[in-house]
């Protein structure tokens, strides 16, 4: 595996139950690089995205065929600890889902379980939340309810709460779809500010988020990897045709 | 473009082609101003050299009309790819004719200048030239519309006979001012229709090279043609 990549994919085929949601997917993910996946609704892509943190092992009556590699391992290897795979991908949803617990308690959580003692928590806690430019709007109600934040900082907690665990990958479904330009703009910048350090994988339906945040982009159609490539040549001069009519409107 | 599937916006689709409608019909004003500017010269009609000047606000009204419309879909449609490319194309065309049309405004001032004196030679390389122009631009403006790579590759040639016949034309007017100071003025005048009509060749030229851009998404304009080749 080349030394930029920290996923690869190898022929990989997804089933529900008879149906397939994914055919013969063969992709890299660079280290430290934003990654968009694009398409029509229906397209595979928010099931690749949970393919590599091995979130459709709860769905019943799913399949998965072919080698997902996590620095140079497949996850889909029968010693391999799912929990563990998910500690090291991480994951944001769509709309944000704290805990109903306390602020502090929603980053704390996932480390206190794994071990991490009482005394470094609070360390853990603010550098997870300066991560994810949260700390000043909230250092001082760390112990008031995380519900009573707003949509946007609900969503950069759930990403400090993802951070908190240390993961190498973030994987990031729609994660601002349901918050305003504001709060879109924050998770935007923030993303650009995370790829320091973070890998990053992000479905979005938002085709100018594709643009603005990502450096590669994949366009998925009906379970195909059509066209992946840099995210400028993608939006300047895709060299897929079905990738054009995409991305320019003109499908369906 | 329009070979191209349909948007699932009909509305975008009719804006993206009133800009190339407004285009094609920018194109027809500023070839007809250049025609009428060289029937101008070569009939000594002053009043038809005034006209054309007139004609230009026109142009400069187009021009800023279809620029104004290209930056609102800019701002509100977000264009990528072929969309993209075309509507930066299309704001570079519009500049491009915009400045033909003025070339045209150009000559027609010298026209109205040379017509106030007896006329210093017969012209035979300018109507040469300015068909040959005419032509550039027809041919670059088809190109825009049919995406035909082939026909802005043309333009790109015909460049370079232009360039030629303005060299020549040049050494020419020299052997006029070298014979009799008195020609001087007549001849400068004479120098500077033909510099201006070597110009407007560059504009088509531009034109060309941006629908090379638009078809290819490469950057020709600093090339020649031996290096396209």
């Amino acid at each position: 595996m080349e030394s930029n990549t920290i996923i690869k994919l190898k022929d990989v085929n997804f089933y529900y139950g008879q149906s397939r949601a994914l055919t013969d997917i063969s992709m890299t993910f660079g280290k430290n690089k934003v990654t968009a996946l694009i398409g029509p609704s229906g397209c595979g892509k928010s099931t690749l995205l949970r393919l590599l943190n091995r979130m459709n092992d709860l769905i019943d009556g799913t399949r998965v065929e072919g080698e997902i590699l996590f620095e140079e391992k497949n996850i889909y290897a029968p010693d391999v600890d799912p929990v563990e795979i998910r500690r090291k991908i991480g994951m944001v949803f769509q709309k944000p889902n704290p805990f109903p617990k306390t602020i502090y308690n929603n980053i704390a959580y996932g480390p206190k379980l794994t071990g991490v003692n009482a005394g470094d928590l609070d360390t853990l806690v603010e550098q997870s939340l300066k991560q994810s430019v949260l700390w000043d709007e909230v250092k001082d109600v760390l112990n008031k309810s995380a519900m009573n934040l707003s949509g946007g900082q609900q969503q950069r907690l759930c990403i400090a709460r993802a951070l908190a665990m240390k993961p190498d990958v973030l994987l990031m479904d729609e994660p601002t779809s349901a918050l305003d330009p504001i709060s879109t703009a924050k998770i935007e910048e923030l993303i650009e500010e995370l790829k320091k350090d973070y890998t990053i994988i992000i479905v979005t339906h938002n085709m100018q988020q594709a643009a603005r945040i990502s450096d590669e982009t994949a366009f998925f159609y009906i379970g195909n990897l059509i066209e992946y490539n840099k995210t400028e040549k993608i939006f300047t001069k895709p060299e897929v045709k079905q990738t054009e009519d995409y991305i320019t409107g003109r499908f369906g | 473009m329009m070979e191209e599937k349909r948007h699932t916006s009909l509305h975008y689709e009719k804006e993206l082609q009133a800009i190339k409608d407004g285009i094609i019909y920018l194109g027809a004003l500023t070839e007809t101003a250049i025609r009428k500017a060289m029937k101008s010269l070569s009939d000594r009609d002053t009043e038809l050299a005034r006209r054309v000047i007139r004609d230009d606000d026109e142009i400069d009204r187009l021009d800023t009309d279809l620029e104004e419309r290209c930056i609102k879909i800019l701002a509100l449609r977000q264009p990528t790819a072929i969309d993209l490319r075309f509507i930066t194309t299309a704001i570079k065309i519009t500049g491009h004719l915009e400045r033909i049309g003025d070339m045209a405004v150009n000559i027609a001032e010298k026209v109205m200048l040379l017509n106030e004196e007896p006329q210093l030679k017969p012209y035979i390389d300018l109507p040469r030239m300015a068909d040959l122009v005419g032509g550039m631009i027809k041919d670059s403006l088809d190109s825009f519309v049919k995406s035909d790579l082939e026909q802005a590759e043309k333009v790109r040639r015909v460049e370079q006979v232009i360039d030629d016949l303005n060299e020549q034309i040049f050494r020419e007017l020299l052997t006029f001012m070298m014979e009799d100071s008195k020609n001087i003025h007549r001849a400068l005048l004479v120098m500077q229709v033909s510099k201006n009509m070597e110009r407007i060749a560059d504009h088509a030229k531009g034109i060309a090279d941006m629908v090379t851009y638009m078809v290819t998404g490469e950057c020709v304009r600093h090339q020649t043609c031996s290096m396209l080749e």
